[in-house]
């Protein structure tokens, strides 16, 4: 017979070991809401462009992931966008060429983007944070640079890929497609194979990881190339959508990414959270930001309340956790102090309480 | 206690060390020291610190490569390069604080990057039978799918000795496992040493805790000034013995010391019914001054809990307390310093030492205000009461500006509790005080207590060990799961302390309630 | 303090790079060393130069804050709303400050009060006030500020030093005191040293934590009252590019990003070099984009020597090291 405290608490445990849970319901309580209370909300369109517009913050929060469940953070994703929409784009003018050699150029150059970083981590000893905020710098600058001023336009890029945005393909837009397949492959690679759980190994003690031989100096390569390739991956993206890139493209987004992956579950200090979450912390996001929309609510407000969604989800995540731990601490310690079993002594052991 | 006497299992040992020498610039670790350990042996490893212990166990696990010396492995001489290699050669090292990763699982901590997978994914369900099955052979209770971050100090080391033995270690070695633990998990941790050796693994352990070393081990290897000075068989020596040749000197010193003041009558410190829920329960005692009280007790009795309630760490949620005979209601260890409660916390390096910074601010911190003029510091104060509290600890020379965590351990012992002293506390709660240092530093830090005590202070010592706690205590509190369950005068026999402390009847009612 | 040999170390190297990119700077072109050219550089260099005073505390306490940029953002939008109302400026300038200390203290709560990590916070605050902002003025500007601030933010002292980094030096002035000669100071590097040991001991651990927000908080109200009498311009969104910059100072000054260690000074010869950097390279004709470029390859620079110096003593100290225990 379980009291309403001992519900609660375990409530409170399946919620601290799986935050996407509480998310997930959160999703679907303002998309019942919404539906209900908005006309213009309920249409496809509508669906259609909240799935495509939160594919490109969902991939850059699934770039993120990677390097925060490592316990460190990557600061440049934006940037490293920003660079690859305007080269991978423009080489796409002048040189031409189909899907696969465009995802091959976005890829490589953000991988590469992505190995100044890790470089920076693993050679310089400079922690993530002030590393990842020199190549910002760096590779905003070097954005400004190569577009000399000028900057992409849509008419420049492959007809394929400016066309790719409005796409659908069966019942879901192709922007979605895309997200949804890096989710699946994603959540496979980080949480089902060895290389993802050294990953949240990392995170979780990472002393402990390379006390116990775990390749972390690797893995920390892996997790910052693998990111900026993403990045890159999500700049080409990002010409399709937007099909003008100029210098600024990209600038700022890295925030709106970190805070999908954090709203998504993903703990700053490594060790938990999945790319499920994150891409539904994006989701959320821009379902938001659409709601507001349609509400005619200015659009200024979005970033106050991005900003407070942050705040109250750590806020949430972090007591939801506290809470449970203390109570299964509190749990723990009365039953700790128990009679000896095997002990060689003579009279009976005293009734546990 | 006696451990069962077992034969040498081949004749060949299966780990053997000759002539090991190492040294760091001017300081030689290590002097030409060797032994040999049979399969399946336990080997206690005992020494006073600095005696070369640790560096002994770096060069087994392959962190350090002595500078002259050869290891041999079943006969053969080999060299570890680094401690992957060690690892390779099946020598695996579980220390006091074990490392595991709070966000996974038991099962998985135990097959970290090398978890069992199927064509190319994890196969959970078999990683988690493998690990069920290894922890039931080790005789380990614990559900394979408990997060880590949920285990106990104990649990944590059991998980980390199950992952050694899955790894294929056949010698492992545990370093201080027990300086942590209460005495019933220590019991758990002997029984499973005992387990491992049935199954053949070598142990070598090290440790401060001559009684252990006589309950689990077959031989004891003990060290001094970087020599072996002694290689018994366990059965045929005694913990004064060990003591004497670690030391060089008798224990009995020691005992010697008792003060000849008596403590006063009036109560300095009085607790009512103190209650903190899921932590203690109904706690009353008194101190009075001068007086020494030790309380001894597993660890989840509430020692600390009631400690660092009193401290004003942690909330009441009934009863009082009384400080020289007024209501006393701590807000905050600031509030408690100030109305004269001084507690110096068990765990050193999280909670006591501020390693960063140096050894004079750290010795000052408590009274930095004190020494300030309306907030802005002035040094010559602050080097004046260095100088004062460095002789009364007896602190080793050097500068004191360097960091304090250029010290050794029982040096920053010294550092903590001087920081203490300088309150001039009415009430002084020490918390495990003589918890992993060297014999020397505990001398000192015991000798301080009394001292304190003789001048007037009530003292509340909280310790594991009850040989020092008899010697130094003119009332012994034992406590048991969040109660008092023992309160005696001393000198009290051992045995109905440790009744007490485990919750069994007494044989006979002789010197204390239930 | 012990901190003191290590921090000495770090800030000498400091002076010669400035001193040599100065140098440079100078013989690579004949406008640097003119006045016009030192002036722009000082004055371009005090909003930084205020944000990083103000979070060089936090960091050494073992937090950051992010938000900087925008809560000087929002204080100067809400100081030129004040006074476009009506109100004279120095009071609006006041409430720009007092605004600050708000905000500060909000970032505090969260962090503080709650336990919550200050990334996490101060990534949501700082989108929370510059929402804030921008909901206040939406898309249009305040300008022609009256010339009194005007003279504060751009004009000179005797025609030769900006009022502006007077007031910035007095300011460092006081707050090197606060950090390194009274014992909210260090308080403020034994919580960023160990937290948990400090509040053993009896510090103040809450409210100097909280102060040092506020103290963010502060510096940032007052680095906007130095923006609108330089750009004389007040809009949405002003100030987010000074974020990066004032990271950079602090963490060029010798300032760890783990906290425990820094000084102020090192935090004011940062500002410094990077004043003499960005300024000396528009100079040599580099663009905005460049310099930033720059910036960046600086921090690196200064951190791959840091740790190669580390790594050179750790080998030497590995020999000399005594067995531990």
């Amino acid at each position: 017979m379980t009291s309403l405290r001992d519900r609660v608490d375990s409530l409170l445990a399946s919620l601290a070991r799986a935050p996407e849970l509480g998310l997930i319901s959160i999703l679907v309580a303002l998309t019942v809401y919404a539906a209900a209370a908005l006309p213009a909300f309920r249409t496809t369109g509508n669906a259609d462009q909240i799935l495509s517009n939160s594919t490109i913050i969902a991939i850059l929060a699934l770039a993120e992931t990677l390097v925060l469940l490592t316990r460190q953070i990557d600061l440049s994703v934006g940037a490293e966008l920003g660079l690859c929409a305007y080269l991978v784009g423009s080489a796409l003018g002048h040189v031409g060429g189909g899907p696969p050699v465009a995802i091959l150029m976005a890829l490589g150059l953000g991988a590469v983007l992505g190995l100044g970083n890790a470089l920076l981590v693993d050679l310089v000893r400079m922690p993530a944070i002030i590393a990842t905020l020199a190549t910002l710098s760096i590779y905003g600058g070097l954005q400004v640079v190569v577009t000399h001023g000028s900057q992409l336009y849509a008419y420049q890029l492959p007809h394929w890929l400016t066309t790719l945005y409005a796409t659908k393909w069966g019942p879901l837009p192709a922007f979605a497609c895309v997200a949804l397949v890096l989710v699946v492959v994603l959540t496979a690679g980080v949480q089902m194979t060895r290389w993802g759980r050294d990953l949240y190994a990392m995170g979780s003690n990472p002393e402990a990881a390379g006390v116990t031989g775990l390749p972390v100096r690797r893995r920390t390569y892996e997790a910052f190339v693998a990111c900026g390739a993403l990045s890159g991956f999500a700049g080409l993206l990002y010409a399709a959508q937007y099909g003008n890139v100029d210098a600024t493209a990209g600038n700022g987004i890295e925030l709106t990414a970190i805070a999908a992956a954090v709203i998504g579950g993903v703990s700053l200090f490594g060790g938990s959270g999945t790319p499920a979450g994150a891409a539904l912390g994006a989701l959320l996001l821009i379902e938001i930001e659409n709601i507001l929309a349609i509400e005619k609510i200015s659009i200024f407000a979005q970033e106050l309340l991005q900003g407070l969604a942050i705040v109250a989800s750590v806020a949430v995540y972090a007591l939801v956790r506290r809470y449970s731990q203390r109570v299964g601490a509190r749990r723990r310690r009365l039953q700790a102090a128990g009679p000896l079993s095997g002990a060689a002594v003579v009279e009976p052991a005293e009734a546990h309480p | 206690m006696t451990q069962t006497d077992r034969p040498p299992q081949a004749q060949e040992p299966v780990v053997e060390l000759r002539d090991i020498r190492h040294g760091f610039e001017g300081v030689q670790a290590l002097r030409g020291v060797g032994f040999a350990v049979a399969a399946g042996e336990v080997v206690g490893l005992i020494g006073e610190n600095g005696a070369g212990k640790s560096t002994l166990v770096k060069i087994l696990t392959g962190v350090l490569q002595p500078d002259e010396g050869t290891l041999l492995l079943h006969g053969e001489e080999v060299r570890f390069a680094n401690p992957r290699a060690a690892r390779h050669a099946g020598i695996a090292a579980m220390y006091q604080e074990p490392l595991i990763f709070p966000d996974l699982s038991v099962a998985e901590n135990i097959f970290v990057g090398r978890q069992p997978s199927r064509s190319g994914f994890v196969d959970w369900s078999e990683m988690r039978d493998e690990a069920r099955a290894l922890l039931q052979r080790l005789g380990i209770e614990l559900d394979p799918g408990t997060p880590a971050r949920d285990l106990s100090v104990a649990e944590r080391q059991l998980v980390e000795i199950a992952k050694a033995l899955s790894l294929g270690a056949r010698i492992v070695l545990l370093d201080e496992p027990t300086a942590v633990l209460s005495a019933r998990e220590v019991d758990r941790l002997l029984e499973i040493v005992r387990r491992l050796r049935e199954q053949g693994i070598t142990l070598i352990y090290i440790t401060h805790r001559l009684d252990e070393v006589m309950q689990v081990t077959d031989r004891v290897v003990v060290l001094r000034d970087g020599e072996k000075v002694a290689d018994v068989r366990t059965a045929e020596t005694s913990i004064r013995e060990l003591v004497r040749v670690m030391v060089g000197q008798e224990l009995a010193a020691l005992e010697q010391r008792r003060r000849e003041a008596k403590p006063g009558d009036d109560v300095v410190l009085a607790v009512h019914g103190l209650t903190r829920y899921g932590y203690f329960e109904d706690v009353s005692f008194q101190v009075r001054r001068g007086e020494i009280v030790g309380v001894f007790g597993l660890v989840g009795a509430g020692r600390t809990e009631v400690a660092q309630a009193l401290f004003g760490i942690d909330p009441i949620d009934a009863g009082e307390i009384l400080l020289d005979g007024r209501p006393f209601v701590p807000r905050s260890p600031r509030h408690a310093i100030r109305s004269g409660v001084a507690y110096l916390p068990e765990n050193r390096l999280l909670n006591g030492l501020v390693a960063q910074l140096s050894i004079r601010l750290n010795m000052t911190m408590t009274i930095w205000q004190l020494l300030a003029r309306l907030g802005i510091v002035r040094e010559r104060p602050v080097d004046r009461a260095v100088d004062d509290l460095a002789g009364r600890v007896r602190l080793q020379r050097g500068s004191r500006r360097r960091a304090a965590s250029t010290l050794s351990g029982g040096n920053q012992q010294k550092v903590v509790l001087s920081k203490w002293l300088a309150t001039h506390p009415k009430v002084l709660i020490l918390d495990e005080p003589t918890h992993g240092i060297d014999v020397g530093a505990k001398a000192d830090v015991l000798r301080i207590v009394l001292e304190h005590a003789t001048a007037g202070v009530a003292v509340v010592v909280i310790s594991s060990e009850l040989e020092e706690i008899q010697d130094l205590s003119d009332r012994i509190l034992v406590m048991r799961a969040g109660r008092v369950s023992g309160e005696f005068v001393t000198p009290v026999e051992k045995d109905d302390v440790l009744h007490a402390a485990y919750g069994l009847q007494q044989r006979v009612a002789a010197g204390g309630a239930g | 303090m012990s901190l003191v040999r290590h921090a000495l170390r770090w800030e000498v190297g400091l002076t010669v790079l400035g001193l040599t990119l100065f140098a440079y700077m100078s013989l690579a072109s004949s406008d640097f060393v003119t006045s016009f050219t030192l002036q722009s550089l000082a004055l371009n260099a005090t909003v930084i130069g205020f944000l990083a005073l103000g979070v060089a505390p936090v960091i050494v306490s073992g937090d950051i804050d992010i938000s900087i940029a925008a809560m000087l953002g929002l204080c100067t939008i809400v100081m030129a709303e004040v006074w476009q109302a009506g109100v004279n400026i120095w009071v609006a300038a006041l409430v720009a400050v007092v605004l600050g200390c708000v905000l500060g203290l909000a970032n505090g709560i969260f962090v503080v009060l709650l336990e919550l990590p200050s990334l996490a916070i101060t990534l949501g605050s700082m989108g929370a006030y510059t929402g804030i902002a921008f909901l206040i003025l939406g898309g249009s500007a305040i300008t022609s500020f009256p010339s009194s601030l005007i003279t504060l933010g751009s004009g000179l002292a005797g025609n030769a030093v900006p009022w502006s980094t007077l007031v910035l030096l007095a300011v460092a002035a006081v707050l090197a005191f606060l950090l390194h000669r009274t014992t909210f100071g260090r308080a403020v590097f034994a919580i960023g040293s160990n937290k948990q040991a400090s509040r053993f001991s009896g510090l103040a651990v809450v409210r100097t934590k909280l102060l040092v927000f506020v103290i963010s908080g502060f510096m940032s109200g007052v680095a906007a009252i130095f923006y609108a009498g330089y750009f004389n311009t007040a809009q949405g969104g002003l100030g987010a590019e000074d974020l990066l910059p004032a990271i950079t100072v602090v963490i060029l000054g010798g300032v760890s990003a783990y906290g425990g260690t820094g000084t102020i000074p090192g935090v004011v010869l940062a500002l410094f070099v990077l004043g003499v950097l960005q300024t000396g390279l528009g100079v040599l004709g580099f663009s905005g984009q460049e310099q930033t470029i720059a910036v960046g390859l600086t921090l690196i620079l200064a951190l791959a020597v840091s740790a190669a110096a580390r790594a050179v003593r750790a080998r030497f100290a590995a020999s000399a090291a005594r067995a531990p225990a």
